[in-house]
């Protein structure tokens, strides 16, 4: 084929397929072979992902989900999150995306345009062209080097599990074959460029100067040169097609995938049962009892182990890791699926499909009890999961097997949920006295007063606990001291359900939420307030399933309005560094970060520092998920870590917005022996203090 | 193997008692009800032996229509079956006439051993079981920590002072629970929910010919001799905080 001849003057350019004019037919026959053994790959992979799992729909709202499939698995926002990491993928992918897109100008040009007569990579566009390629060429290679050092050399934890890395040959292949495409690329591109020689070349910046690397050598032995790497370089690529469905390249699929089939719901969002009547069993104590998503989603996981990094229970010691979890609910449905996928095509498009007998219990020998109930649902592993992976729903579904279908959990956990069926609280006192700490302080109750713009939700730490009588004490002097309208339901508040809740025990938690909903109703509540996160995420995220529709507030929220308004006044300094210590409950399940830390900033006095693990990366203390009322036997105490990372950041005191870690804290802090220098407190004590209205009368009472 | 299990349903522990005016009992509006607790070990060990040797488990309670619920608890921990005697001239009942009321209801069914718990948590009479043996004529193993079960024998422990006994009876025979025999289980979902279709028959006192008579009344209900409030003692100092502390213990409380 004779083609333009190019010069200077805009005219520059290169003959494609330069020294390869002949191997078209071939390079054709080849890419059919690779493209057939990818569209197998996943053909099969689709048989597999439809074999199992019950029903979910995560398909509606298209713009929403498109919206997320561009910001996160396009633009990678959340990849991007950690920077080393973020930078390593972002070179590989964005560099291979202008690769491909350069490759198929090529070709475009090659097979499409120039035999209709335009050629446009010429000139200027060419000159740039050839730029960018290279530039993203370094870039992809760069990005490779970055992640063979990371993994082979730095090799952090989270590539691994309990530091050993759990590297297979598949992560080296997969960099090997993104590695060896690139640099035989610009080889094929120096040599054509050392022997053709045109003037403008130094454009292809890599090549160009890779090229000089060759002189001496002569054009003949160049010119083979050429075609044996043009070859390996084709193979390569080609190969690397081939081997996407069979390989962590799959991922490319799967990621994108998943974070366009994300989750639309409230953060933390647990579908409820509503089938307790004739269900048989309830939760997950199979694979399949998972849906189709929730198992996909473990397909998507590349071990990237970003959500390790911060888990409280691994970072402790414990046997979880929310990336082993995945992994080895992904090796089980690695084992499953092809049997269901066997049994359903054997089963036709009608009969019924007879499930596969399972080798094993799911829950118990795949996933370790331990690891299943050292979970905290504390979210780390969620919000920082590059792949939009769910893992706490999925944990909570297994603890729904075990609680409620087999009643097979902690001890201390069954006096727990006995203490919550009939006390209406976790520790089990009386539920008469509920309402004992607010008698002294004339707050009335909603059957006393019914005209209130507020409900006050104390809840059950707020209520029965020592010191979360104190915090709710504090509070409630805050709003009477602000003139803010407010009462409680006094006894016939209940408990929120939020440990029974994530502890899988899902029929108590409905039962009290029902009769918590149906009180609040019955005064026409509006709007209500809560001091603790649990109560706060329960009441505004998770009872709209049961028709519990109201505006919640966070304490934090109410404060940080009321100083913002000049309602309150901060007029007593209060000395000290503090470190703000994120719930896990206000923060990654409602990104409540600002309030807390503008409150404290607005007491005269205060110094706010942080400690390194915050905002969405904090890490929690230990008492999420149910585990408050659960031993800690296992490694070391997540309380007494999180002490410690104050300590570290040089705090006298701890603040924080929730009354379990307030516990937590206060126990981590007594643990390390610290209570002479050290102390926490909740940010209603705090500012109450700055109040300094303790000696004055409440609002109401004669003088 | 024919078990039965006898509950009685009592305050839960942290419930707020309060004496009627009139003296005749506790107020029981707003209580929550529970299964007695050294009942539950009574249930547990029953459904520990049906597991381990097949056969029924009956559930017999005396009570009002609230009982209902504690006998569906029992149902649901995986018991068969119930019988709720339900009398209003039983509901102030003394120990023997529940006992009897036990007796004639157990009588009519199969029964290799019979579980109560060693004493109910609101009265603590400690008689029913005891009573309840005497009535059927057969053995009684009170206060037990341990039950083994070989052909028709049974070994047990009791704790005592200082000591166990390791006792050996023929079946059938009654065995009350104690404290530490085991831990009762949680009712799964499923077992709660089968709870509800289980079968429950209800009988009076007539029907089963019990007298309602009783032996002993509790004359009078009265709330215990209320706590006098306690006194801060205040001082200068460590040692003036002593000094006043004596001078009490001496001249106030008298017992220095």
């Amino acid at each position: 084929m004779e083609h333009t001849t190019f010069s200077l003057g805009g005219n520059e350019g290169r003959q494609v397929f330069w020294n390869a004019e002949y191997f078209e037919a071939l390079l054709f026959l080849f890419t059919f072979v690779a493209l057939a053994i990818f569209g197998y790959g996943v053909y099969r992979r689709w048989q597999m992902w439809k074999a199992m799992g019950k029903p979910e729909i995560r398909t509606d709202n298209m713009k929403e989900r498109i919206k997320i499939l561009l910001k996160d698995g396009l633009l990678q926002f959340r990849t991007f999150k950690d920077i080393y990491p973020g930078l390593m993928h972002g070179f590989i992918f964005f560099g291979f995306c202008v690769l491909i897109f350069g490759a198929a100008f090529d070709a475009t040009e090659f097979h499409i345009t120039e035999p209709l007569g335009w050629a446009f990579l010429r000139g200027k566009f060419y000159l740039v062209f050839s730029l960018l390629m290279d530039l993203f060429g370094l870039l992809v290679l760069i990005g490779v080097f970055m992640a063979l050092d990371r993994r082979y050399l730095q090799k952090p934890d989270r590539l691994g599990y309990k530091g050993k890395p759990d590297n297979t040959p598949d992560d080296a292949i997969v960099l090997l074959l993104i590695g060896g495409i690139v640099i035989t690329g610009f080889l094929i591109e120096a040599l054509r460029i050392y022997v053709t020689n045109p003037p403008w070349e130094h454009w292809s910046f890599v090549g160009w100067t890779i090229s000089k690397a060759f002189v001496g050598v002569d054009h003949g032995t160049a010119k083979a040169m050429h075609k044996a790497l043009w070859w390996i370089h084709t193979f390569i690529a080609l190969g690397f097609i081939a081997y996407i469905p069979y390989s962590r390249l799959l991922h490319m699929i799967t990621v994108p995938a998943n974070y366009y089939m994300t989750s639309l719901q409230p953060v933390g969002n647990i579908e409820p049962i509503r089938d307790f009547e004739t269900a048989e069993s309830f939760g997950v104590g199979q694979l399949e009892e998972f849906t189709w998503k929730q198992i996909f989603d473990s397909d998507a996981c590349t071990k990237c182990g970003r959500c390790q990094d911060g888990c409280p229970a691994y970072l402790t010691g414990k046997p979880l890791s929310p990336k082993k979890l995945v992994q080895d609910l992904k090796t089980y449905w690695l084992e499953r699926a092809p049997q269901f996928a066997a049994a359903k095509k054997a089963a036709g498009p009608e009969g019924e499909v007879q499930i596969p007998e399972a080798q094993k219990a799911m829950v118990g020998e795949v996933i370790d009890l331990h690891e299943l109930w050292a979970c905290t649902n504390c979210m780390y592993c969620m919000e920082n999961c590059s792949a939009a992976i769910e893992h706490v729903p999925k944990i909570i579904g297994m603890r729904q097997y075990k609680v409620l279908t087999e009643a097979d959990f902690a001890p201390e956990l069954q006096l727990t949920y006995r203490n919550m069926e009939n006390n209406s609280n976790p520790w089990g006192i009386g539920a008469h006295m509920r309402a004992d700490w607010a008698k002294e302080i004339g707050v009335k109750t909603l059957a006393e007063d019914p005209n209130v713009e507020y409900l006050f939700y104390v809840g059950c730490a707020g209520s029965f606990d020592d010191r979360g009588k104190k915090v709710s004490t504090a509070f409630a002097k805050i709003l009477q001291a602000a003139g803010v309208s407010f009462g409680i339901l006094g006894t016939e508040e209940g408990c929120c359900g939020d440990s029974a809740m994530r502890g899988g025990n899902e029929y108590l938690y409905q039962t009290l939420a029902q009769t918590n909903i149906e009180v609040i109703k019955g005064y026409g509540v509006k709007k209500i307030i809560a001091t603790c996160p649990h109560g706060y995420n329960a009441l505004k995220k998770d009872y709209p399933h049961f028709g519990g529709e109201f505006e919640v507030y966070h304490h934090t929220e109410i404060i940080a309005d009321l100083i913002a308004k000049g309602r309150i006044n901060l007029k007593k300094p209060v000395d000290g560094l503090f470190a703000y210590h994120d719930s896990c409950f206000l923060g990654r399940y409602n990104q409540i970060y600002d309030q807390p830390r503008k409150i404290l900033k607005a007491i005269p006095g205060l110094q706010l520092t942080e400690m390194e693990r915050n905002l969405a990366k904090s890490f929690c203390c230990g008492a999420g998920g149910a585990r408050m009322w659960m031993e800690e036997d296992i490694g070391k105490r997540i309380n007494v870590a999180r002490t410690e990372q104050a300590m570290e950041a040089k705090a006298d005191h701890v603040a924080v917005g929730c009354p379990f870690c307030l516990t937590m804290m206060v126990d981590g802090i007594k643990d390390k022996e610290m209570s002479e220098k050290m102390d926490a407190a909740d940010i209603a004590e705090i500012v109450w203090k700055a109040m300094d209205m303790e000696d004055a009368k409440p609002q109401g009472e004669a003088a | 193997m024919n078990i039965v299990a006898c509950v009685k349903q009592v305050p839960d522990t942290e419930a707020q008692i309060r004496v009627k005016p009139d003296g005749s009992g506790i107020d029981d509006s707003g209580i929550k009800w529970v299964m007695n607790p050294y009942d539950e070990y009574g249930v547990e060990e029953a459904l520990k032996l049906k597991e381990k040797f097949g056969g029924d488990v009956t559930i017999v309670s005396v009570g009002p229509a609230r009982v209902v619920e504690t006998i569906r608890t029992a149902l649901a921990m995986g018991a068969d079956k119930g019988i709720q005697i339900d009398d209003p001239a039983l509901n102030s009942a003394d120990a023997y006439t529940t006992a009897a009321a036990l007796a004639a209801a157990i009588k009519g069914i199969p029964h290799d051993v019979i579980f109560c718990g060693q004493r109910a948590i609101d009265d603590d009479s400690g008689q029913v079981g005891s009573i309840l043996a005497e009535l059927l004529d057969l053995p009684q193993l009170t206060i037990v920590t341990k039950v083994d079960i070989e052909g028709t024998t049974v070994k047990v422990v009791k704790p005592i002072e200082g000591a166990q006994l390791l006792i050996e009876s023929s079946l059938p025979c009654v065995i009350t629970a104690q404290k530490g025999l085991n831990e009762p289980r949680y009712a799964s979902l499923p077992g709660v929910m089968k709870a509800k279709k289980k079968p429950l028959d209800v009988k009076n006192a007539a029907a089963l010919g019990v007298s309602t008579e009783g032996k002993a009344k509790v004359a009078k209900t009265t709330a215990p001799p209320s706590r006098p409030p306690g006194k801060i003692i205040d001082g200068a100092d460590a040692a003036a905080k002593a000094a006043q502390v004596a001078k009490l213990l001496r001249e106030e409380a008298k017992v220095i």
